[in-house]
């Protein structure tokens, strides 16, 4: 398979926004009530030493997706030139297996039942909606495989999981004796590992 | 593709601003046309503004311009004030009932009875400012809240409105009373601030609440709404008293220094701590940090513009980025170089300003001695109102109010909605149905942005013309053809162009040598080289005219003015000062038994900005309820779950929200959020009315006519104190 796509999400720098989950919908047209990408919040601490992190969450086009596999239809697949996964929703029966596999309750289903759900903006050729317009320039794309590109005060790590998913988290590394940065949760601890 | 030329699939490309915010020029955009449909937005590369990048609101226009709440057509009122029953007619009809009646109170009650309600400003406000003075009235009603008292406190303390915060060079930024991110998310600072944060300043930010910008600090200062200015005050006792200032500049460029060091040693750290609700401690500690960390910018936002003491903090304010070394210095806040851009020609007609002009204001916004201020003369907007019910001075009598909503926008919403009964004639100017409507005359439907073709828009270092992107899709004409058209039908057509918006537009451009279509043929516009940054120039700074008519320099001594011998003669303490808000726990202990805990809202938010936007169904399913953020133990002692319909009871009235809990606001604290009135249609979700029982913030506040006002500025204050039940 050629290099995997996915994203970049800088979680020292989401800052909740919501210009990529708005930009998606309007996009792409995507129904009320349904949403293929959301900024999640983790909110910790008691006033007032709080954390709050946020994290641009959509499909993770995951290099072992288990979506794939537990589709009865064949309506999901990877795609070779880019892994990017994507759903046939002729093919859809609706039937959900998806949503029960998928570990970050990716499948979206609306008024005609099939699932939808992110797929990189394949068909337009361009840029994800969402990533252009990040006023806070928190959220990229690239390949798993070249990574972004590193600063020095920045951490990069690839979600990890037993289906892969393609997306590489960048943080500020914590800081030994700094309660805030050290505190500062993830979306998925799991499984992260350095690259 | 190029940029307006058909594609492939007949889609276009055409490159516009967006206008959901203000104030003045909006992001460069880059909208898909397909079958004459708007079907995509980008955030347009080339423009300097917001380079590509936008926000939720922006790309949520694309479901505004179709929203079924749109108005549709020029509408006449057939039935009673309040209720809301209307009949189509034509413009020239609209325009014709306008027309007389606005003659008919003009020969009765003289011009200054007309007002006209200032929107956000906006790139037509200069027509409403042009359409009053060919009138007659001084009465431009500014909402009195917003950016203008901020201004007014530097300019007569620093000799410039606008200080703009050096974050490239800055050691430490602090935000304060601001959001980057709910205001002008892609206009750069946010961004700015980010870069810094990842090179290693040092982030503070004060705010009550801890929102997203606060998350990303090392240092949150969780203030008491309303408290800023007395934490200034802490603050500079603090650095005096430590010796954190700047003595070369202090002694050379400073007036009245040793009159403030008197003066400021009743505000000690621990006088401000049961006012601001903040550990002395804390306060020692941010001051150090302030004091220490060289340099050093403050970026001081909204929260200064909402407070009776409003005038003075932003003085306090001032005076701390003045004697800490950090005005005007690389890193610290700066003043920004005029462009090499040719300057447009205004419409404004301030030339024909007189002092008798200043002495017809109904309630000046800013004191009278002040007048005019940045954007001309004004009245605030609040006190037009008022002036219906009071008759003092005089009542207004006829109101039109382009894109704002006086039941909604200003505070005292009771008085407001009986001062529009009252009112002989009022004109709403709108794109969509608005609260206000009920009690209109004449409603008089406006283009969005994407149906109109003008105007041009100038900013900082560039111009380009509007593109109409689709054909309007009701009976529209833009907001500055209704204003020419308009001044034509009153007699004024000598200064309206006799209507022409073409010869409006090339009148503008004169000084660039072009017309709007020559203009035209450049898609993205045209840039010019921005001036270097001069620092450190205070003899050119501090002897910056006033925009008074004496055109007296705003600084007598060409000094920073820690005394201000210009408040002084106009009556005013010429050294900063605290002033309490109408109700809070130190001001008015004695309500804390039935009020407990302290009230503030906010008037923007990640998807809305003031009282619309809740109609687009992609971002009121973000936010589908009105709320109030509280702290989980402040609701848990109440018997209140999160997400639970609360009932919040000030002495002024009383809203329905849902609440939602959050750790990142001080227990003693709630938050709310303005402007909530409008349904949304294609989400089947409701509107909520704007008197007790709905969920409009503004009826909870005190409109007291000495208490709720900053005497110097306006500046009406959004703090009180409540109780939250169950509902």
């Amino acid at each position: 398979m050629a290099k995997q796509l996915g994203f970049y999400i800088d979680v020292s720098r989401c800052i909740q926004c919501r210009t990529c989950e708005v930009a998606c919908k309007v996009t792409r047209h995507v129904e009320p009530g349904i949403k293929w990408r959301k900024v999640v919040e983790t909110c910790a601490g008691e006033f007032p030493h709080i954390t709050r992190s946020f994290f641009s969450k959509s499909c993770m086009h995951c290099a072992q997706p288990a979506c794939v596999a537990a589709c009865p239809t064949g309506a999901i697949r990877k795609r070779t030139e880019d892994g990017i996964v994507v759903v046939d929703r002729e093919k859809c029966n609706g039937c959900r297996e998806c949503l029960s596999a998928c570990p970050f309750d990716v499948p979206k289903f609306g008024a005609d039942g099939t699932m939808q759900k992110c797929d990189f903006c394949i068909e337009s050729g361009e840029v994800p909606a969402c990533v252009a317009p990040c006023p806070a320039e928190a959220l990229h794309y690239g390949t798993m495989e070249d990574g972004p590109p590193l600063t020095t005060n920045k951490l990069a790590v690839k979600l990890g999981g037993p289906t892969s998913p393609s997306v590489i988290i960048l943080r500020h590394p914590p800081v030994i004796g700094d309660d805030f940065s050290a505190s500062m949760p993830l979306p998925d601890d799991t499984g992260v590992h350095s690259r | 593709m190029g940029l307006g030329e058909a594609g492939e699939a007949t889609e276009k490309k055409i490159p516009t601003f967006c206008s959901l915010c203000g104030p003045t020029m909006g992001c460069g955009l880059i909208c898909h046309v397909k079958d004459g449909r708007l079907v995509r937005i980008e955030g347009m590369k080339e423009a300097p503004r917001n380079k590509g990048k936008l926000c939720p609101k922006a790309f949520a226009s694309m479901q505004w311009v179709y929203s079924p709440q749109r108005l549709k057509y020029p509408l006449k009122r057939v039935g009673e004030k309040g209720e809301g029953q209307f009949e189509r007619i034509t413009w020239n009809e609209a325009l014709d009932i306008i027309a007389a009646k606005l003659t008919e109170l003009k020969q009765k009650w003289g011009p200054e009875s007309l007002a006209i309600l200032s929107p956000q400003r906006r790139s037509y406000s200069d027509y409403l400012y042009r359409f009053l003075i060919a009138h007659g009235s001084p009465n431009y009603g500014h909402s009195g809240i917003c950016a203008m008292q901020r201004a007014f406190g530097f300019a007569y303390t620093l000799g410039t409105p606008w200080t703009n915060p050096d974050y490239e060079r800055a050691r430490l930024i602090v935000i304060w009373g601001a959001n980057p991110v709910y205001s002008g998310a892609p206009w750069g600072n946010l961004k700015r601030i980010l870069d810094a944060r990842d090179r290693g300043v040092k982030l503070v930010v004060i705010k009550p609440q801890m929102q997203a910008d606060a998350a990303k600090a090392d240092l949150w200062v969780p203030i008491r709404p309303g408290a800023d200015g007395a934490l200034a005050l802490a603050m500079l006792n603090v650095i005096i008293g430590e010796h954190l200032y700047d003595t070369d500049f202090v002694s050379r460029w400073c007036y009245g220094f040793d009159k403030l060091v008197d003066h400021i040693e009743r505000y000690t750290p621990e006088w401000a701590e049961p006012v601001t609700g903040l550990p002395a401690s804390q306060i020692r500690e941010v001051t150090r940090l302030y004091g220490t960390i060289k340099p050093a910018c403050i970026l001081a936002g909204n929260a200064f513009d909402q407070t009776v003491a409003s005038s003075n903090a932003v003085r306090a304010v001032a005076i701390l980025m003045a004697i800490t070394g950090n005005f005007n210095r690389p890193g610290g806040n700066t003043v920004r170089p005029e462009s090499t851009m040719p300057k447009v020609k205004s419409v404004h007609l301030r030339e024909r300003y007189t002092q008798e002009w200043i002495d017809k204001l109904v309630g000046p916004e800013m004191a009278r001695g002040f007048q005019p201020w940045i954007e001309g003369t004004s009245s605030a907007y609040y006190r037009c109102l008022d002036s219906v019910l009071t008759e003092k001075p005089y009542p207004i009598r006829a109101i039109i109010a382009p894109g704002t909503q006086p039941t909604v926008i200003t505070r005292g919403t009771k008085r407001v909605v009986e001062a529009l009964k009252k009112l002989d004639f009022f004109v709403v100017v709108d794109v969509m149905e608005t609260s206000s409507m009920p009690w209109a005359d004449v409603v008089v439907p406006v283009a969005t942005m994407y149906e109109c073709d003008h105007p041009f828009e100038a900013m900082d270092n560039w111009i380009m013309a509007r593109n109409k992107v689709i054909e309007p899709l009701g009976d529209y004409k833009s907001d500055y053809e209704f204003w020419l058209e308009l001044g034509v039908k009153m007699g004024y057509g000598e200064d309206f162009w006799n209507g022409s918006i073409e010869r409006c537009m090339n009148y503008q451009l004169e000084n660039f040598g072009m017309t709007m279509e020559e203009l035209r043929a450049h898609p993205t516009g045209i840039f010019y080289k921005p001036k270097p940054m001069a620092y450190e120039n205070y003899a050119q700074v501090f002897a910056t005219p006033s925009t008074r008519l004496s055109g007296a320099p705003y600084l007598p001594q060409g000094k920073v003015a820690i005394y201000n011998t210009t408040f002084e003669e106009n009556g005013f303490n010429p050294l900063p000062e605290w002033v309490e808000p109408p109700e809070s726990p130190t001001g008015t202990p004695e309500l804390l038994a039935k009020y407990p805990l302290c009230f503030f809202d906010t008037h923007t938010s990640d998807v809305y900005n003031h009282g619309w936007c809740r109609n687009i169904p992609t971002l009121r399913e973000i936010q589908p309820y009105p709320w109030i953020h509280s702290h989980p133990e402040t609701a848990r002692v109440r018997g209140i779950e999160d997400g639970d319909w609360v009932i919040v009871e000030s002495p002024h009235g009383w809203i329905k929200v849902k609440a939602l809990c959050t750790p990142g606001i001080p227990p003693d604290v709630v938050m709310g959020l303005h402007g909530w009135w409008q349904g949304c249609d294609e989400l089947a979700l409701p509107g909520y009315p704007i008197l007790d029982g709905g969920a409009n913030t503004n009826i909870l506040y005190s409109t007291h006519p000495e208490r709720a006002f900053d005497p110097v500025v306006t500046a009406m204050p959004k703090q009180t104190l409540v109780e939250v039940r169950k509902a």
